[in-house]
């Protein structure tokens, strides 16, 4: 058993902001969720879906999950990219627009 | 009359009901936080439907059979992996004919198509779309490669035709297992070698005549266009009273096939509609003429109006700015200003 705990638009399509599942790996446990809203129609993470078990951050799906571990999906609220590698020079803001 | 504005913002999905004495009441908004391209009620079942779309959670459709108190999300919308492609937002949802129970039609990001057997609970895609053999001349419109309009031949349940931008008109005769272009007269200006190709148009609104379906009507990046041989060819109609060639939205008058009604923006370059003012324009001639109807219109005005931003049905039309006004009125008649300061409007859409 994990403990899924949502944000913003996930929580008000799920009804809860916390949710118990039964589930083997993060990847699991996010497929318990309704619909392609966390992943994918490939099954990939949504990019802007960020997962933390236990307070760390966690990109594998295959990851196992301790017997209650917590599992905190936190999305992005005002946008931005995913930054896999730091700019070789600053351009200044790189921040999106709010929405 | 006891109609309801359907009408899909940036921020969730605004029910305008009519009352009896031709004021409006606006309920808080459904589906909040989403981003709404496109809402229509089913007039088989009263089944709601959203396009709903989260830069976060992707493109999505959520449907209701309770008027809004509950919805559930479609299952089944994505690409195969095999397509390369994935799913993007979510544009435009029509429901099948009264005679196909359960047929529900989905346009979307990148220039895809999904059907419905089930009423709207699960989806799957076109693959005579998907793997279109022109598929590689498509190119992206300023709103994506997408899939946004979808219209019916009301005599004939395997004949529709989808509007992509920036693709054109395509039409099928079998239901969806093949597409033909059907673009023959109209203009793609902006193509450098040939501003006339079979394909690779930038339609911006499409529909059939739900009364006389050899007929259709469409608003183009380059043009409006009446064709009469379910879109054989194409017959040009700005240059007559029109102030401009550019525009979105697209209404008509079931009951007048002659009837076409347009809101001409100045150009690609400046998206806002012409002259100082928000005008309307109707045809009752077949687009030989057009003359502005803009009683009980804000002027001066510089509106947007986008392309899911109309609708009409058998007693008027209705549409919605970017800056959150709505304005509806009878075919004959002053229009009358229906909501004000929503979220910028992306969709309205009439319903019984």
């Amino acid at each position: 058993m994990a403990v899924l705990r949502l944000t913003g638009l996930l929580a008000q399509e799920v009804g809860a902001r916390r949710v118990e599942v039964d589930a083997a790996t993060v990847g699991e446990a996010l497929r318990s969720l309704p619909g392609s809203l966390v992943l994918d129609e490939h099954g990939d993470l949504r990019p802007l879906v960020h997962v933390y078990v236990d307070g760390s951050r966690e990109h594998d799906l295959g990851a196992p999950l301790e017997q209650g571990a917590e599992v905190i999906l936190i999305a992005a609220i005002a946008g931005g990219e995913e930054v896999t590698e730091r700019p070789r020079q600053s351009s200044g803001c790189r921040g999106s627009s709010p929405r | 009359m006891g109609r309801t504005i359907l009408v899909g913002t940036r921020k969730g999905l605004f029910l305008i009901r009519e009352d009896d004495d031709d004021g409006y009441t606006l309920d808080p908004p459904l589906l909040a936080g989403w981003e709404v391209l496109h809402a229509v009620r089913d007039s088989r079942d009263g089944t709601l439907f959203a396009c709903t779309n989260s830069f976060v959670h992707g493109g999505q459709l959520h449907r209701s059979s309770d008027g809004g108190e509950t919805w559930e999300l479609a299952e089944g919308l994505g690409l195969p992996e095999e397509s390369g492609l994935k799913l993007g937002k979510t544009w435009h949802v029509e429901p099948g004919l009264a005679s196909q129970p359960g047929v529900v039609w989905l346009g979307a990001e990148p220039a895809c198509l999904f059907r419905s057997e089930d009423g709207g609970a699960t989806f799957t895609s076109v693959t005579a779309l998907l793997e279109h053999p022109t598929r590689d001349r498509w190119q992206p419109g300023a709103g994506g490669l997408i899939c946004h309009s979808i219209t019916l031949d009301p005599t004939d349940p395997d004949r529709l035709y989808i509007g992509i931008s920036a693709a054109g008109v395509f039409r099928t005769e079998d239901g969806g297992r093949s597409w033909t272009p059907a673009n023959k007269g109209t203009a793609a200006d902006f193509m450098p070698d040939d501003p006339y190709p079979e394909l690779g148009q930038c339609v911006h609104k499409v529909y059939v005549h739900p009364g006389k379906p050899e007929r259709l009507w469409q608003q183009n990046h380059c043009g409006v266009y009446r064709s009469d041989d379910r879109g054989e060819s194409w017959e040009r109609l700005d240059g007559n009273g029109l102030p401009s060639d550019f525009g979105f939205g697209l209404g008509l008058d079931p009951d007048d096939p002659d009837v076409a009604y347009v809101i001409p923006e100045h150009g690609a370059g400046n998206r806002v509609t012409t002259d100082d003012r928000l005008g309307v324009y109707k045809t009752t001639d077949g687009g030989a003429s057009w003359r502005l109807e803009a009683d009980g219109l804000p002027e001066p005005a510089w509106s947007v109006i986008l392309r899911e931003g109309m609708d009409y049905d058998a007693y008027g039309v209705a549409f919605g700015t970017q800056s959150g006004f709505v304005y509806a009125r009878p075919h004959e008649g002053r229009w009358v200003e229906a909501a004000r300061h929503l979220p910028p409007v992306l969709s309205v859409s009439l319903s019984d």
